[in-house]
Protein backbone atom coordinates (compact mmCIF):
# COMPACT_ATOMS: atom_id res chain seq x y z
CA UNK A 1 0.00 0.00 0.00
CA UNK A 2 2.93 2.41 -0.80
CA UNK A 3 0.63 4.40 -2.77
CA UNK A 4 -0.95 6.36 0.44
CA UNK A 5 2.28 7.32 1.00
CA UNK A 6 2.67 9.34 -1.71
CA UNK A 7 2.10 12.44 -0.34
CA UNK A 8 4.21 11.82 2.79
CA UNK A 9 7.70 12.72 1.43
CA UNK A 10 6.71 16.79 2.90
CA UNK A 11 7.87 15.20 6.24
CA UNK A 12 11.34 15.23 5.58
CA UNK A 13 11.05 18.50 5.04
CA UNK A 14 9.69 19.80 8.31
CA UNK A 15 10.88 23.26 9.76
CA UNK A 16 13.64 22.13 12.29
CA UNK A 17 17.20 24.06 11.95
CA UNK A 18 15.81 27.10 12.27
CA UNK A 19 18.50 29.24 12.71
CA UNK A 20 19.78 27.63 9.36
CA UNK A 21 16.21 27.96 7.59
CA UNK A 22 16.24 32.12 8.54
CA UNK A 23 19.69 32.13 7.07
CA UNK A 24 18.10 30.40 4.11
CA UNK A 25 15.35 32.16 3.21
CA UNK A 26 17.52 35.50 3.76
CA UNK A 27 19.61 34.24 0.79
CA UNK A 28 16.79 32.32 -1.39
CA UNK A 29 14.50 35.20 -1.20
CA UNK A 30 17.00 37.84 -2.47
CA UNK A 31 17.23 35.01 -4.89
CA UNK A 32 13.48 34.79 -5.58
CA UNK A 33 13.36 38.48 -6.05
CA UNK A 34 16.24 38.91 -8.58
CA UNK A 35 14.73 36.25 -10.93
CA UNK A 36 12.19 38.00 -12.19
CA UNK A 37 13.69 38.85 -15.15
CA UNK A 38 14.51 35.24 -16.07
CA UNK A 39 11.72 34.02 -15.54
CA UNK A 40 10.59 35.63 -18.95
CA UNK A 41 13.35 33.87 -20.56
CA UNK A 42 13.10 29.87 -19.34
CA UNK A 43 9.95 28.16 -20.34
CA UNK A 44 9.34 26.68 -16.53
CA UNK A 45 6.61 29.38 -14.55
CA UNK A 46 7.11 27.09 -11.63
CA UNK A 47 10.72 25.62 -11.49
CA UNK A 48 13.07 29.24 -13.21
CA UNK A 49 15.81 28.00 -10.85
CA UNK A 50 15.97 24.41 -11.80
CA UNK A 51 19.29 23.91 -12.45
CA UNK A 52 19.85 25.18 -8.91
CA UNK A 53 17.13 23.02 -7.94
CA UNK A 54 18.52 20.09 -9.34
CA UNK A 55 21.97 20.79 -7.31
CA UNK A 56 20.25 20.84 -4.50
CA UNK A 57 18.15 17.71 -5.10
CA UNK A 58 21.27 16.11 -5.64
CA UNK A 59 22.84 17.36 -2.75
CA UNK A 60 19.81 16.14 -0.47
CA UNK A 61 20.20 13.14 -1.77
CA UNK A 62 23.48 12.26 -1.37
CA UNK A 63 23.41 13.82 2.51
CA UNK A 64 20.50 10.93 2.68
CA UNK A 65 22.11 8.39 1.11
CA UNK A 66 25.41 8.76 3.42
CA UNK A 67 23.94 10.22 6.42
CA UNK A 68 20.08 10.66 7.42
CA UNK A 69 19.45 6.78 5.91
CA UNK A 70 22.11 5.09 7.85
CA UNK A 71 21.00 6.66 11.05
CA UNK A 72 17.49 6.34 11.26
CA UNK A 73 18.09 2.92 10.20
CA UNK A 74 19.92 2.32 13.22
CA UNK A 75 17.37 4.47 14.96
CA UNK A 76 14.82 1.59 13.54
CA UNK A 77 16.86 -1.07 14.78
CA UNK A 78 17.53 -0.09 18.10
CA UNK A 79 13.62 1.79 18.95
CA UNK A 80 11.09 -0.96 19.54
CA UNK A 81 8.37 -0.04 17.10
CA UNK A 82 6.25 1.63 19.95
CA UNK A 83 8.81 3.96 20.99
CA UNK A 84 8.92 5.06 17.47
CA UNK A 85 4.70 5.40 17.52
CA UNK A 86 5.14 7.39 20.42
CA UNK A 87 7.95 9.66 19.51
CA UNK A 88 6.23 10.50 15.85
CA UNK A 89 2.77 11.32 18.20
CA UNK A 90 4.76 13.45 20.71
CA UNK A 91 5.64 16.15 18.06
CA UNK A 92 2.78 15.29 16.22
CA UNK A 93 0.64 16.74 19.09
CA UNK A 94 2.94 19.64 19.41
CA UNK A 95 2.21 20.54 15.97
CA UNK A 96 -1.49 20.77 17.03
CA UNK A 97 -0.81 24.44 18.27
CA UNK A 98 0.02 25.77 15.12
CA UNK A 99 -2.82 23.57 13.61
CA UNK A 100 -5.21 25.36 15.78
CA UNK A 101 -3.57 28.81 14.77
CA UNK A 102 -3.87 28.28 11.57
CA UNK A 103 -7.30 27.15 12.03
CA UNK A 104 -8.15 30.34 13.32
CA UNK A 105 -6.02 32.45 11.07
CA UNK A 106 -8.01 30.89 7.79
CA UNK A 107 -11.39 31.27 10.24
CA UNK A 108 -12.31 27.87 10.36
CA UNK A 109 -13.43 28.10 13.67
CA UNK A 110 -15.43 25.09 13.87
CA UNK A 111 -12.15 22.71 13.12
CA UNK A 112 -9.98 25.03 15.70
CA UNK A 113 -12.23 23.95 18.43
CA UNK A 114 -12.28 20.43 17.29
CA UNK A 115 -8.31 20.49 16.91
CA UNK A 116 -7.82 22.14 20.36
CA UNK A 117 -9.70 19.78 21.65
CA UNK A 118 -7.49 16.68 19.86
CA UNK A 119 -4.52 18.76 21.88
CA UNK A 120 -6.38 18.77 25.21
CA UNK A 121 -7.21 15.14 25.06
CA UNK A 122 -3.76 13.89 23.88
CA UNK A 123 -1.74 16.20 26.19
CA UNK A 124 -4.07 14.88 28.89
CA UNK A 125 -5.23 11.54 28.59
CA UNK A 126 -2.70 11.01 26.02
CA UNK A 127 0.12 11.44 28.80
CA UNK A 128 1.91 14.01 27.08
CA UNK A 129 0.95 13.63 23.81
CA UNK A 130 2.44 9.96 23.43
CA UNK A 131 -1.08 8.38 22.70
CA UNK A 132 -2.93 9.17 19.86
CA UNK A 133 -5.92 9.08 22.04
CA UNK A 134 -7.87 11.23 19.87
CA UNK A 135 -7.64 9.19 16.93
CA UNK A 136 -9.73 7.02 18.36
CA UNK A 137 -13.12 8.75 19.54
CA UNK A 138 -12.88 10.14 15.77
CA UNK A 139 -10.39 13.28 16.12
CA UNK A 140 -8.41 13.02 13.13
CA UNK A 141 -5.51 14.95 12.79
CA UNK A 142 -5.84 17.98 10.67
CA UNK A 143 -2.87 19.41 8.59
CA UNK A 144 -2.89 22.99 8.35
CA UNK A 145 0.05 25.28 8.86
CA UNK A 146 1.27 28.81 7.61
CA UNK A 147 2.02 28.56 3.98
CA UNK A 148 -1.71 27.73 3.71
CA UNK A 149 -2.81 30.51 5.58
CA UNK A 150 -0.71 33.03 2.99
CA UNK A 151 -3.24 30.15 0.05
CA UNK A 152 -6.06 31.26 1.73
CA UNK A 153 -5.51 34.41 2.28
CA UNK A 154 -4.40 34.71 -1.59
CA UNK A 155 -0.58 35.13 -1.66
CA UNK A 156 0.84 33.20 -4.91
CA UNK A 157 2.76 30.11 -4.27
CA UNK A 158 6.20 31.42 -6.17
CA UNK A 159 8.78 29.40 -7.32
CA UNK A 160 9.46 25.97 -6.34
CA UNK A 161 13.14 25.72 -4.56
CA UNK A 162 15.12 23.17 -3.03
CA UNK A 163 16.05 23.61 0.30
CA UNK A 164 19.80 21.85 1.80
CA UNK A 165 18.73 19.39 3.85
CA UNK A 166 15.03 20.43 4.31
CA UNK A 167 14.14 19.82 0.93
CA UNK A 168 11.11 20.98 -1.43
CA UNK A 169 9.33 24.13 -0.59
CA UNK A 170 8.14 27.51 -2.59
CA UNK A 171 9.07 30.83 -1.94
CA UNK A 172 5.91 31.27 -0.16
CA UNK A 173 6.85 27.69 1.26
CA UNK A 174 9.70 29.52 2.96
CA UNK A 175 7.47 32.75 5.59
CA UNK A 176 5.61 29.84 6.05
CA UNK A 177 8.04 27.35 7.47
CA UNK A 178 9.42 30.85 9.62
CA UNK A 179 5.91 30.89 11.07
CA UNK A 180 5.15 27.15 11.65
CA UNK A 181 8.91 26.87 13.36
CA UNK A 182 7.92 29.89 15.77
CA UNK A 183 4.63 28.77 16.67
CA UNK A 184 5.60 24.92 17.15
CA UNK A 185 7.00 24.10 21.10
CA UNK A 186 9.06 21.70 20.01
CA UNK A 187 11.38 24.42 18.51
CA UNK A 188 11.94 26.05 22.14
CA UNK A 189 12.94 22.52 23.82
CA UNK A 190 16.46 22.38 22.36
CA UNK A 191 18.72 20.49 19.84
CA UNK A 192 18.96 16.85 21.03
CA UNK A 193 15.30 16.66 21.01
CA UNK A 194 14.69 18.44 17.58
CA UNK A 195 17.50 16.05 16.39
CA UNK A 196 14.99 13.68 17.92
CA UNK A 197 12.47 14.41 15.73
CA UNK A 198 14.48 15.26 12.45
CA UNK A 199 15.18 11.41 12.96
CA UNK A 200 11.89 10.27 13.60
CA UNK A 201 10.45 12.00 10.85
CA UNK A 202 12.90 10.41 8.24
CA UNK A 203 11.86 7.17 9.62
CA UNK A 204 8.68 7.65 9.08
CA UNK A 205 9.01 8.90 5.64
CA UNK A 206 10.82 5.79 4.48
CA UNK A 207 7.92 4.10 2.91
CA UNK A 208 7.39 7.36 0.75
CA UNK A 209 10.81 7.62 -0.09
CA UNK A 210 11.13 3.71 -1.13
CA UNK A 211 8.19 4.74 -3.57
CA UNK A 212 9.41 7.61 -5.29
CA UNK A 213 12.57 5.21 -5.76
CA UNK A 214 10.85 2.65 -7.04
CA UNK A 215 7.99 4.89 -9.20
CA UNK A 216 10.54 7.68 -10.61
CA UNK A 217 11.66 7.49 -13.75
CA UNK A 218 13.42 11.15 -13.21
CA UNK A 219 13.42 11.72 -9.05
CA UNK A 220 14.26 14.87 -9.50
CA UNK A 221 10.19 15.54 -12.03
CA UNK A 222 8.63 13.66 -10.23
CA UNK A 223 9.57 15.37 -6.37
CA UNK A 224 8.73 18.60 -7.79
CA UNK A 225 5.69 17.35 -9.25
CA UNK A 226 4.09 15.72 -6.30
CA UNK A 227 5.26 18.08 -3.94
CA UNK A 228 3.44 21.09 -5.68
CA UNK A 229 0.40 19.50 -6.54
CA UNK A 230 0.08 17.74 -2.60
CA UNK A 231 0.35 21.99 -1.45
CA UNK A 232 -2.14 22.63 -3.68
CA UNK A 233 -4.19 19.82 -2.62
CA UNK A 234 -3.54 20.81 1.29
CA UNK A 235 -4.24 24.96 0.45
CA UNK A 236 -7.61 24.63 -1.16
CA UNK A 237 -8.76 21.40 0.80
CA UNK A 238 -9.19 18.86 -1.98
CA UNK A 239 -11.51 20.70 -3.44
CA UNK A 240 -9.98 21.97 -6.47
CA UNK A 241 -7.12 19.89 -7.78
CA UNK A 242 -10.07 17.89 -9.66
CA UNK A 243 -11.83 20.34 -11.62
CA UNK A 244 -8.15 21.92 -12.32
CA UNK A 245 -6.77 18.81 -13.77
CA UNK A 246 -9.66 18.28 -15.69
CA UNK A 247 -10.48 21.26 -17.41
CA UNK A 248 -6.35 20.89 -18.72
CA UNK A 249 -6.85 17.48 -19.43
CA UNK A 250 -9.90 17.52 -21.40
CA UNK A 251 -8.69 20.61 -23.93
CA UNK A 252 -5.97 18.15 -24.82
CA UNK A 253 -8.72 15.37 -26.03
CA UNK A 254 -10.88 17.33 -27.38
CA UNK A 255 -8.31 18.34 -29.55
CA UNK A 256 -7.24 14.74 -30.11
CA UNK A 257 -3.65 15.62 -28.68
CA UNK A 258 -2.67 18.63 -31.39
CA UNK A 259 -0.54 21.14 -29.56
CA UNK A 260 -3.32 21.70 -27.06
CA UNK A 261 -0.81 20.66 -24.36
CA UNK A 262 0.45 24.46 -24.61
CA UNK A 263 -2.83 25.10 -22.29
CA UNK A 264 -1.60 23.38 -19.92
CA UNK A 265 1.41 26.06 -18.38
CA UNK A 266 1.89 24.28 -15.14
CA UNK A 267 2.23 20.64 -16.17
CA UNK A 268 4.27 21.76 -19.13
CA UNK A 269 6.28 24.09 -17.28
CA UNK A 270 8.42 21.27 -16.04
CA UNK A 271 9.62 20.57 -19.62
CA UNK A 272 11.84 23.70 -19.79
CA UNK A 273 14.11 23.03 -23.23
CA UNK A 274 17.72 23.76 -21.43
CA UNK A 275 19.74 22.31 -23.17
CA UNK A 276 22.68 23.98 -21.83
CA UNK A 277 25.63 21.74 -21.12
CA UNK A 278 25.03 22.27 -17.32
CA UNK A 279 21.59 20.68 -17.20
CA UNK A 280 22.87 18.13 -19.50
CA UNK A 281 25.91 17.02 -17.18
CA UNK A 282 23.61 17.67 -14.02
CA UNK A 283 21.10 15.16 -15.84
CA UNK A 284 23.83 12.51 -15.41
CA UNK A 285 24.56 13.05 -12.13
CA UNK A 286 21.18 12.63 -11.32
CA UNK A 287 20.74 9.54 -12.78
CA UNK A 288 24.28 8.25 -10.76
CA UNK A 289 22.41 9.26 -7.75
CA UNK A 290 19.44 7.62 -9.17
CA UNK A 291 20.83 4.27 -9.74
CA UNK A 292 23.06 4.02 -6.97
CA UNK A 293 21.23 2.86 -3.93
CA UNK A 294 20.05 -0.11 -6.37
CA UNK B 1 -60.46 15.86 -13.27
CA UNK B 2 -59.13 16.47 -17.03
CA UNK B 3 -56.15 18.50 -16.12
CA UNK B 4 -55.14 15.46 -13.29
CA UNK B 5 -55.33 12.91 -15.76
CA UNK B 6 -52.82 14.76 -18.13
CA UNK B 7 -51.04 15.28 -15.03
CA UNK B 8 -51.26 11.62 -14.58
CA UNK B 9 -50.91 10.67 -18.34
CA UNK B 10 -47.22 13.12 -17.93
CA UNK B 11 -45.86 11.07 -15.37
CA UNK B 12 -46.48 8.43 -16.71
CA UNK B 13 -44.86 9.19 -19.68
CA UNK B 14 -41.57 10.49 -18.02
CA UNK B 15 -41.98 7.09 -15.56
CA UNK B 16 -41.83 5.40 -19.11
CA UNK B 17 -39.14 7.34 -20.54
CA UNK B 18 -37.03 6.72 -17.11
CA UNK B 19 -37.12 2.89 -17.67
CA UNK B 20 -36.24 2.93 -21.49
CA UNK B 21 -33.20 5.51 -20.44
CA UNK B 22 -32.39 2.79 -17.77
CA UNK B 23 -33.28 -0.13 -20.09
CA UNK B 24 -30.54 1.75 -22.54
CA UNK B 25 -27.91 2.62 -20.39
CA UNK B 26 -27.24 -1.10 -19.39
CA UNK B 27 -27.70 -2.32 -23.02
CA UNK B 28 -24.98 0.46 -23.66
CA UNK B 29 -22.33 -1.07 -21.27
CA UNK B 30 -21.43 -0.25 -18.34
CA UNK B 31 -21.34 3.37 -16.45
CA UNK B 32 -18.44 5.18 -15.23
CA UNK B 33 -19.45 4.29 -11.30
CA UNK B 34 -19.71 0.42 -12.42
CA UNK B 35 -16.30 0.30 -14.30
CA UNK B 36 -14.61 1.72 -11.46
CA UNK B 37 -16.14 -0.41 -8.48
CA UNK B 38 -15.44 -3.10 -11.04
CA UNK B 39 -12.17 -2.66 -11.65
CA UNK B 40 -11.39 -1.86 -7.21
CA UNK B 41 -13.41 -5.30 -6.72
CA UNK B 42 -10.78 -6.97 -8.54
CA UNK B 43 -8.34 -4.93 -7.69
CA UNK B 44 -9.12 -5.98 -4.03
CA UNK B 45 -9.35 -9.66 -4.84
CA UNK B 46 -5.98 -9.64 -6.19
CA UNK B 47 -4.71 -7.95 -2.82
CA UNK B 48 -6.46 -10.66 -0.77
CA UNK B 49 -4.71 -13.94 -2.94
CA UNK B 50 -1.58 -11.24 -3.20
CA UNK B 51 0.73 -13.41 -1.30
CA UNK B 52 -0.20 -16.28 -2.67
CA UNK B 53 -0.07 -15.41 -5.98
CA UNK B 54 3.48 -13.70 -6.02
CA UNK B 55 3.89 -10.77 -8.70
CA UNK B 56 3.87 -12.71 -11.49
CA UNK B 57 0.43 -14.41 -10.30
CA UNK B 58 -0.40 -10.40 -9.60
CA UNK B 59 0.32 -9.55 -13.09
CA UNK B 60 -1.29 -11.97 -15.07
CA UNK B 61 -4.53 -11.81 -12.71
CA UNK B 62 -4.77 -7.79 -13.30
CA UNK B 63 -3.58 -7.79 -16.64
CA UNK B 64 -7.49 -7.90 -18.06
CA UNK B 65 -8.78 -5.52 -15.81
CA UNK B 66 -6.79 -3.01 -16.12
CA UNK B 67 -6.60 -2.77 -19.45
CA UNK B 68 -10.25 -3.42 -19.78
CA UNK B 69 -11.13 -0.39 -17.44
CA UNK B 70 -8.49 1.49 -18.01
CA UNK B 71 -7.92 3.67 -21.56
CA UNK B 72 -4.24 2.87 -22.11
CA UNK B 73 -3.07 3.68 -24.86
CA UNK B 74 -4.83 7.63 -24.69
CA UNK B 75 -2.80 7.59 -21.73
CA UNK B 76 -0.06 6.92 -22.98
CA UNK B 77 -0.35 9.65 -25.62
CA UNK B 78 -1.13 12.44 -23.14
CA UNK B 79 1.75 11.43 -20.90
CA UNK B 80 4.32 12.44 -23.65
CA UNK B 81 1.74 15.59 -25.14
CA UNK B 82 3.03 17.38 -27.50
CA UNK B 83 5.78 15.33 -28.20
CA UNK B 84 3.70 12.21 -29.52
CA UNK B 85 3.30 14.27 -32.53
CA UNK B 86 7.19 13.24 -33.07
CA UNK B 87 7.46 9.62 -33.26
CA UNK B 88 7.52 7.47 -35.50
CA UNK B 89 4.58 5.08 -35.96
CA UNK B 90 6.75 1.87 -34.65
CA UNK B 91 7.58 4.65 -31.81
CA UNK B 92 4.20 5.47 -30.81
CA UNK B 93 3.46 0.83 -30.69
CA UNK B 94 6.21 0.66 -28.62
CA UNK B 95 5.47 3.00 -26.08
CA UNK B 96 1.69 2.12 -25.78
CA UNK B 97 3.50 -1.30 -25.54
CA UNK B 98 6.35 -0.53 -22.62
CA UNK B 99 3.21 1.44 -20.83
CA UNK B 100 0.42 -0.66 -20.80
CA UNK B 101 3.11 -3.32 -19.24
CA UNK B 102 4.41 -0.94 -16.70
CA UNK B 103 1.05 0.12 -15.44
CA UNK B 104 0.11 -2.94 -14.97
CA UNK B 105 3.28 -3.72 -13.30
CA UNK B 106 3.07 -1.29 -11.01
CA UNK B 107 -0.55 -2.08 -9.88
CA UNK B 108 1.10 -5.75 -8.88
CA UNK B 109 4.01 -4.06 -6.94
CA UNK B 110 2.32 -2.32 -5.26
CA UNK B 111 -1.21 -3.67 -4.50
CA UNK B 112 0.36 -7.04 -3.44
CA UNK B 113 -1.10 -8.25 -0.05
CA UNK B 114 -4.20 -7.22 2.11
CA UNK B 115 -4.76 -6.17 5.86
CA UNK B 116 -8.47 -5.19 5.71
CA UNK B 117 -8.59 -2.10 2.98
CA UNK B 118 -11.81 -1.30 0.73
CA UNK B 119 -13.07 1.40 -1.61
CA UNK B 120 -15.94 2.92 -0.40
CA UNK B 121 -18.06 5.18 -3.55
CA UNK B 122 -18.30 8.87 -2.73
CA UNK B 123 -19.91 10.36 -5.25
CA UNK B 124 -20.03 11.06 -9.28
CA UNK B 125 -19.32 13.89 -10.98
CA UNK B 126 -19.77 15.41 -14.96
CA UNK B 127 -17.26 17.45 -16.25
CA UNK B 128 -17.67 20.44 -18.73
CA UNK B 129 -16.70 18.05 -21.59
CA UNK B 130 -18.53 15.11 -21.00
CA UNK B 131 -16.06 13.59 -19.04
CA UNK B 132 -17.44 12.24 -15.25
CA UNK B 133 -14.78 11.85 -12.40
CA UNK B 134 -16.16 9.07 -9.88
CA UNK B 135 -14.77 9.98 -6.40
CA UNK B 136 -14.21 7.25 -4.08
CA UNK B 137 -11.58 6.44 -0.93
CA UNK B 138 -10.27 3.24 0.46
CA UNK B 139 -10.20 3.02 4.03
CA UNK B 140 -7.05 1.20 5.66
CA UNK B 141 -7.50 -0.21 8.91
CA UNK B 142 -5.72 1.81 11.45
CA UNK B 143 -4.35 4.27 8.95
CA UNK B 144 -5.74 7.52 7.35
CA UNK B 145 -8.19 6.62 4.46
CA UNK B 146 -6.62 7.70 1.08
CA UNK B 147 -8.55 9.97 -1.65
CA UNK B 148 -9.00 8.08 -5.19
CA UNK B 149 -10.62 10.05 -7.63
CA UNK B 150 -11.06 8.70 -10.99
CA UNK B 151 -11.33 10.32 -14.13
CA UNK B 152 -13.37 9.05 -17.06
CA UNK B 153 -14.15 9.47 -20.48
CA UNK B 154 -16.58 7.34 -22.61
CA UNK B 155 -14.99 5.35 -25.47
CA UNK B 156 -17.32 3.60 -27.71
CA UNK B 157 -20.61 2.58 -25.78
CA UNK B 158 -18.31 2.34 -22.66
CA UNK B 159 -16.47 4.08 -20.29
CA UNK B 160 -12.94 4.01 -19.28
CA UNK B 161 -10.19 5.28 -17.01
CA UNK B 162 -7.96 8.27 -18.24
CA UNK B 163 -6.33 9.15 -14.79
CA UNK B 164 -6.16 8.88 -11.38
CA UNK B 165 -6.04 11.05 -8.81
CA UNK B 166 -4.91 9.58 -5.10
CA UNK B 167 -5.12 12.33 -2.38
CA UNK B 168 -4.85 15.42 -5.13
CA UNK B 169 -1.64 14.21 -6.55
CA UNK B 170 -2.50 13.34 -10.20
CA UNK B 171 -0.76 10.18 -11.95
CA UNK B 172 -1.04 11.65 -15.53
CA UNK B 173 -0.02 15.16 -14.95
CA UNK B 174 2.90 13.19 -12.70
CA UNK B 175 4.17 11.00 -15.36
CA UNK B 176 3.45 13.51 -18.38
CA UNK B 177 5.83 15.75 -16.44
CA UNK B 178 8.36 13.07 -15.78
CA UNK B 179 8.33 11.62 -19.46
CA UNK B 180 8.25 15.21 -21.62
CA UNK B 181 11.13 15.91 -19.68
CA UNK B 182 13.13 12.73 -20.24
CA UNK B 183 12.17 12.68 -23.82
CA UNK B 184 13.10 16.41 -24.47
CA UNK B 185 15.89 16.22 -22.95
CA UNK B 186 17.41 12.95 -23.49
CA UNK B 187 15.28 11.03 -26.28
CA UNK B 188 13.31 7.67 -26.88
CA UNK B 189 15.21 5.71 -26.54
CA UNK B 190 16.66 6.62 -22.91
CA UNK B 191 12.70 6.96 -21.58
CA UNK B 192 11.91 3.24 -22.87
CA UNK B 193 14.85 1.76 -21.45
CA UNK B 194 13.87 3.85 -17.98
CA UNK B 195 10.45 2.14 -18.24
CA UNK B 196 11.79 -0.85 -18.80
CA UNK B 197 13.77 -0.80 -15.94
CA UNK B 198 10.96 -0.03 -13.52
CA UNK B 199 9.38 -2.73 -15.11
CA UNK B 200 12.06 -4.96 -13.87
CA UNK B 201 12.89 -3.77 -10.97
CA UNK B 202 9.05 -4.12 -9.73
CA UNK B 203 9.03 -7.77 -10.29
CA UNK B 204 11.82 -8.33 -8.62
CA UNK B 205 10.81 -7.30 -5.51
Amino acid sequence: MNRSHKGDHSDKCQPTFSVLLVVLALTLVGCATTGDVEQQIVASKTDPYESFNRKMFGFNDSVDNYVAEPISNAYKWITPQFMQTGVFNFFNNLKNVNVVINDVLQAKFAQSAEDTGRFAINSTVGLGGLFDVAKHVGLEQNEEDFDQTLAVWGVPQGSYLVLPILGPSTARGIPGSIFDTAANPASYIGMPVQLLSLLNARASAEGALKFIDEAALDPYVFTRESFLQWRNHLATDGNSEASFDMDGLDDELLDDGNGAASSQGSLDGANANDKSGLDLRLDEKTKEIEQAPR
Amino acid sequence: MLLKNMKLAAVFIFILCGTVNAFALDEGGATAKQVVEKFQVDLIDVMKAGKKLGYAGRYDKLKDPVSNSHELTKIARIVVGKEWEKLSEEQQQKLVDVFSRLSIASYAHNFKDYSGESFVFDSEEETTRGGVVVHSHLVIPGDKPVKFDYMLKEKGNSWRIINIIANGVSDLALKRSEYTTILQREGFDVLISKINEKIDNYSKQ
